[in-house]
């Protein structure tokens, strides 16, 4: 299956840097990354979140728990092939800056895991239910163990909360240098704020109170549902970041 | 091609013929049998198995008498009465299926392809296979892993220790580096402690009310024995916890674990209760991280495990009988002089 998905990952690869050379065809988009649209936007997420799973399960082999997270690339690909515009376009001037290359991106990717980690903790519930259960099916033998699956979800949301507030932090600064005001409650701001308030919560709640179990999984995935209303949701509303829907 | 095979085993319900056969080395046998004129031979000892396998040229054809007149001389008993004998489609029919674990005591167990193989590697050593015995047995295998690859034969645990062992294996992973309770020191916990300690389990921790019969199973098993006044301080550091002691009233309460709980860090807790009656509350289950499972449910799984397996057999015998009848087109055209293909691509030494 690693084999299968490092030659699609290939692909999408091969794939992006056609985008690339036709997004650069403008001479003002020399240099710029194509996220600037939500197809641009999706793909690279789909990469992303492939690119995760690949590093994490070249390191734990853990096998069936692709069926938990591979279906959010096919989401989220399949998304940009159905519902959003392929189109090529010039970036407006706002967006021509270093920043554009930094802030999305960095964020996108501590989207894509965070994914990988909700696809973790859906694995977990499932397999706590059926070792609760006292009569666990074949599926039970072959998830990962309930510690595994746990430790994973911890280290994840760990090593990418850092990248989703680093993310944040750019795009404070680019706010900044742009419109001389770091933060504005932008509803995508907010929404993205809460999301790293639950991850932070979890990885409280799972480190350093010494609670583990449900609770802190529940947190984990209330972190991905905030996530989800940050990349899409927060999206409809006009503000600063109107730009991947509205343009 | 003529094959003779003379088995000996569990459904035979006296086990004398088998014990005087298991005392018996397969080299002795192998050689006896050499020093007789016998070209090609195989024999296959297990714990509740005793069969030999002789093939020759259909002129030069191997005699049960003569084999089983040589296995009574070396085993120094008399073995006629509790024989199986096979020839030919029979005998191939019937050791594609102990190969397959269609035979065993316990259907579809794994140990027996690996005694298969030990078999037929010491007549290889041995040099008593030919080019017969060689495509049997490395036929046998193939086909008892392709058996137990394409049908359920083998699937899930078959014993109450080895699915109390796999479920750990499903809270914890590897059971290395983890330690285990052990309540109890009767036959029950020390068949438990064995198969923990086969499991790599780093500590193992025994209590039981006599503080005797703790220490030395805790001394049999490189364990720690503990007063039965301490063994809730235990809880805290333990993740397995095997309970079988002759006690009326519960020895674990919901108390007890609710407050080691709390000082665990949260982490998981896997109860086991094969006592009777009970030795834990069974309230404990409703704790967040606590999974307690009584002998009931282990013996479910094991039925469930065993059902699904019976279910598997016969297609399990499908495969089996095709690959026999196939092997037997094969030696007959051996016979004949033009040898058939037998696809041994597709076969596994």
């Amino acid at each position: 299956m690693l084999a299968l998905l490092g030659t699609g990952l290939m692909l999408h690869v091969c794939a992006f840097a056609a985008r690339l050379v036709g997004f650069w065809a403008f001479p003002e988009n020399r240099w710029f990354l194509p996220v600037n649209s939500f197809f641009g936007a999706l793909s690279y997420m789909s990469l992303a979140l492939a690119a995760a799973f690949f590093f994490i399960e070249a390191r734990k082999k853990l096998g069936i728990l692709g069926a938990f997270i591979l279906p959010f690339v096919a989401g989220s690909l399949g998304l940009a092939v159905l519902k959003a515009d392929p189109a090529l376009s010039a970036l407006s001037p706002e967006l021509r800056s270093y920043w554009l290359n930094l802030h999305p991106p960095v964020l996108m990717t501590a989207y894509a895991a965070f994914a990988n980690a909700f696809g973790v903790c859906l694995a977990l519930l499932i397999q706590e239910r059926q070792i609760k259960s006292r009569k666990p099916t074949e599926l039970c033998y072959r998830l990962p163990s309930l510690d595994e699956l746990d430790a994973l979800n911890g280290r994840i949301v760990a090593v990418t909360l850092p990248v989703l507030v680093a993310g944040l932090a750019m795009g404070a600064m680019w706010a900044y240098e742009t419109w001389g005001r770091a933060w504005s409650w932008d509803p995508k701001e907010t929404m993205a704020l809460i999301t790293a308030a639950f991850y932070a919560e979890f990885l409280w709640l799972r480190y350093f109170s010494g609670q583990r179990g449900r609770t802190p999984v529940y947190v984990s995935m209330a972190g991905f549902a905030c996530m989800l209303a940050t990349f899409f949701g927060a999206e409809l509303s006009s503000g600063r970041h109107g730009f991947l829907g509205g343009k | 091609m003529k094959l003779v095979c003379l088995s000996w085993s569990h459904r035979e319900r006296s086990c004398a013929a088998r014990e005087a056969l298991a005392a018996v080395p397969v080299e002795r046998v192998l050689a006896a049998l050499k020093a007789r004129g016998i070209e090609e031979a195989a024999a296959l000892s297990t714990c509740n198995r005793f069969e030999l396998y002789a093939a020759g040229a259909p002129d030069k054809a191997p005699c049960a008498d003569a084999l089983l007149s040589a296995l009574e001389e070396l085993a120094g008993a008399s073995l006629g009465e509790f024989a199986e004998i096979r020839a030919d489609a029979a005998a191939v029919g019937h050791l594609f299926a102990v190969a397959s674990g269609l035979d065993s005591l316990v259907v579809g167990e794994a140990e027996i392809l690996g005694q298969v193989k030990t078999g037929y590697e010491s007549a290889k050593s041995a040099g008593m296979t030919g080019k017969r015995l060689n495509v049997l047995f490395q036929r046998a295998l193939f086909v008892g892993k392709k058996v137990r690859a394409e049908t359920e034969i083998g699937a899930g645990s078959s014993s109450v220790p080895s699915v109390a062992v796999s479920l750990a294996e499903t809270i914890f992973g590897r059971l290395e580096g983890k330690s285990a309770l052990i309540l109890g020191a009767g036959a029950m916990a020390e068949l438990a402690a064995k198969h923990l300690a086969g499991r790599g389990v780093r500590k193992l921790v025994v209590s039981n009310r006599t503080w005797e019969r703790a220490y030395q199973l805790a001394a049999r098993y490189q364990g720690e024995a503990v007063r039965w006044e301490n063994f809730p301080a235990e809880l805290e550091n333990a993740d397995v916890v095997i309970a079988s002691t002759g006690s009326k009233d519960a020895v674990l309460s919901h108390r007890v674990v609710e407050s080691a709980v709390r000082r665990r860090g949260g982490r998981s807790l896997f109860l086991i209760d094969i006592a009777m009656p009970r030795d834990i509350e069974e309230s404990v289950h409703l704790i967040d991280g606590v999974y307690l499972y009584r002998l009931e449910d282990l013996e479910a799984i094991v039925a469930k495990n065993m059902a699904s397996r019976a279910e598997a057999v016969a297609a399990a015998r499908r495969v089996v009988d095709a690959k026999a009848e196939e092997f037997g087109a094969w030696a007959d055209s051996l016979s004949s002089g033009r040898e058939r293909s037998l696809k041994h691509s597709s076969s596994v030494s």
